[in-house]
């Protein structure tokens, strides 16, 4: 239950839990429950045991950092096997103090640090062998092997930082290979990352994982469009499928009530990358014919990106239909979901049209503004309904920036767009006093 | 042993494996190969993935140099067969697309990769050390012509790079 509730709303739970009782709000006996309930009794240890493993994390960061310094300083009078004998026992010495120390002295947090520090030290390893033994070859390799290691590591160690690094790795070397060889092949590689680091962070529990790992299946399959066509038309199609599915994720969690604690996060992350791509194109300078970035180049284009990307869609799908059933019980959030979804089909449609050259230049960005539009509506409904103050604002910005760019964009009057401006400030201050009073009254309501 | 303890030792296992295999095929290039001597010339000082480093250019990296040098695909191998002159320098001769058998004593076959028009043979990049960093810049740059580099070439054409030298001044 404790990973459901914010540490916030249980550190005002424990704080107002005295003064309940004493003014007999809550018996005695239901305090205990709540503070079992919220692990109440956890919560300083939490919050230190938090600050403990961002200082240990730094220290054992520094720590390596000035051992790396200090050997490199002295580099050159080391000899050769001396070199390689050193960076063997330093990567062994951060692995094996750290595991020491987090299994068997009960100091995880230190212990955890040091072993996430040792897969630093791994890679910066990797780079001082190739150094000493001046192997020459392509710059990404480097981040293959670290890649490697590091999962490894994640996996042994079930270490969800360590993971991230991994992922980190694995989408830089992706971006270095698929570049340098564009093969066939490289489509599944977007896939098996998924495959390999979502089960990772679904064991973990780990949040940023499961996140981390959405955003780069998104960068990688958004790298092999672009290198296949060179036009954004095939980047906009692979960031709708992705924004898409990472919303349809999100809400599956939510539904479901299957890891709960992933769905807000990948909710939010799927309207964001849905809303940032719809305000990126949402300018007509993307659909003028001409436009350099309209231009595939003249090599025969191949399609096998459109392979991750079918996929990524039919799980997104899935993801829906699976929950078709809890999402018609509540109207309110069908005609959200229904948002969403008409939202992408739009964008995704109009990027078809535009690769196949038909559609008026015109039509197509002012229907990509009304995906814009109805995602930020979305955003607002989702503020009001899960009194979400983020999502309330996140929305009110972004109608606000449509407007205002739409006025910026376009030659209009200055006094046109003096009464714009002050129409969108006055209109976003009275939403906001309108939706903090209907906060305020849901509160008093209940 | 516990099973997580196990499990640790092997990713610890698997990252020393990656490590030593980073220069293993270097280390046996080392090992088992002949010296040979090649003529370099400076392309590139500075590298931001591996620090300071020389980027080094050879006369067998042109294909122009090879009478018979064919064009061609992306990472297609080819083996550059290079002959030691008077001056001790091996000098490029002819190409081939296997490893050739059976050189006599003076010749050895180098195996490259195409790339953008030029050869890579895996010994592109010389690091250098910190604090002779300006050093070796400076000398490259004003005796361009006189920088050597001692090679080590192995029976399966494999390179590799042991030091750099300039005049009489050695670099390692």
């Amino acid at each position: 239950m404790t990973q459901h509730k914010s540490s916030s709303f249980r550190a005002t739970l424990k704080q107002e839990l005295p003064d309940w009782v004493r003014e007999s709000i809550v018996t005695e006996e239901a305090a205990q429950q709540l503070t079992a309930r919220y692990e109440l009794d956890k919560l300083s240890k939490e919050s230190s045991g938090l600050l403990a493993a961002v200082i240990f994390t730094l220290g054992g960061l520094l720590l390596g950092g000035g051992l790396l310094s200090f050997v490199a300083a002295n580099w050159e009078e080391i000899p050769t096997v001396a070199k390689v004998i050193l960076l063997l026992i330093t990567l062994l010495a951060f692995h094996g103090v750290g595991y020491w120390l987090w299994h068997y002295k009960g100091w995880s947090r230190l212990g955890h640090a040091l072993v996430f520090t040792g897969s630093l030290v791994f890679g910066a390893n990797i780079g001082l062998m190739a150094q000493i033994f001046h192997v020459s070859g392509e710059w990404y390799g480097a981040f293959g092997a670290w890649a490697l290691g590091s999962l490894v590591m994640a996996y042994a160690a079930r270490s969800w930082i360590t993971g991230v690094l991994a992922l980190v790795n694995v989408v830089i070397w992706f971006l270095g290979i698929s570049h340098a060889h564009q093969r066939t092949g490289m489509m599944v590689i977007p896939l098996l990352a998924a495959a390999i680091f979502l089960p990772l962070a679904w064991q973990l529990r780990s949040r940023v994982l499961y996140a981390a790992t959405f955003v780069g299946f998104t960068i990688m399959l958004c790298s092999i469009a672009e290198q296949q066509h060179n036009s954004f038309k095939y980047i906009l199609i692979s960031l709708v499928i992705c924004g898409f599915t990472t919303w349809a994720a999100g809400e599956f969690h939510r539904f479901k009530n299957i890891r709960p604690e992933f769905g807000n996060l990948l909710a939010g992350l799927g309207i964001l990358t849905l809303g940032t791509i719809s305000y990126v194109w949402s300018f007509h300078e993307w659909w003028q014919e001409g436009n350099w970035l309209n231009r595939a180049e003249a090599k025969p284009p191949t399609f096998y990106w459109l392979v991750p990307a079918g996929i990524a869609a039919i799980a997104g799908l899935t993801l829906i239909v699976m929950i078709m059933q809890e999402i018609n019980a509540l109207p309110t959030r069908r005609l959200l979901a229904i948002g969403i979804t008409v939202a992408s089909g739009i964008l995704v449609i109009c990027a078809m049209l535009g690769i196949a050259h038909r559609g008026d230049q015109m039509l197509l960005t002012l229907v990509v503004n009304l995906a814009a539009l109805i995602i930020a509506a979305v955003a607002i409904a989702i503020g009001v309904m899960d009194e979400r103050r983020a999502a309330f604002w996140a929305g009110t910005v972004f109608v606000v920036l449509l407007i205002i760019s739409r006025f910026l964009e376009y030659e209009t009057s200055l006094l046109l767009k003096s009464a714009a401006f002050t129409l969108c400030g006055l209109a976003m201050i009275m939403a906001g006093i309108t939706y903090e009073k209907y906060l305020t009254r849901k509160e008093a309501h209940v | 042993m516990n099973k997580r303890t196990l499990f640790f030792a092997i990713a610890v296992a698997v990252q020393l494996v990656i490590l030593l295999g980073v220069p293993a095929r270097k280390v046996y290039t080392r090992a088992t190969g002949r010296d040979i001597v090649l003529q370099v010339a400076p392309v590139d000082p500075y590298d931001v993935l591996k620090g300071y480093y020389v980027t080094l250019g050879y006369d067998i990296s042109r294909p122009g140099a090879f009478p018979n040098a064919p064009t061609l695909a992306v990472n297609e191998v080819i083996y550059a067969i290079v002959e030691q002159a008077e001056d001790g320098i091996w000098k490029p001769i002819a190409t081939a697309q296997e490893l050739p058998q059976n050189l006599p004593a003076n010749q050895a076959a180098i195996r490259g990769r195409w790339h953008q028009g030029r050869i890579l043979y895996g010994i592109e990049e010389f690091s250098i050390p910190e604090s002779k960093r300006d050093v070796i810049a400076d000398d490259l740059n004003k005796n361009r012509n006189e920088a050597r580099v001692d090679v080590k070439v192995d029976a399966n054409g494999e390179a590799a790079l042991l030091r750099l030298r300039i005049q009489d001044r050695v670099y390692e």
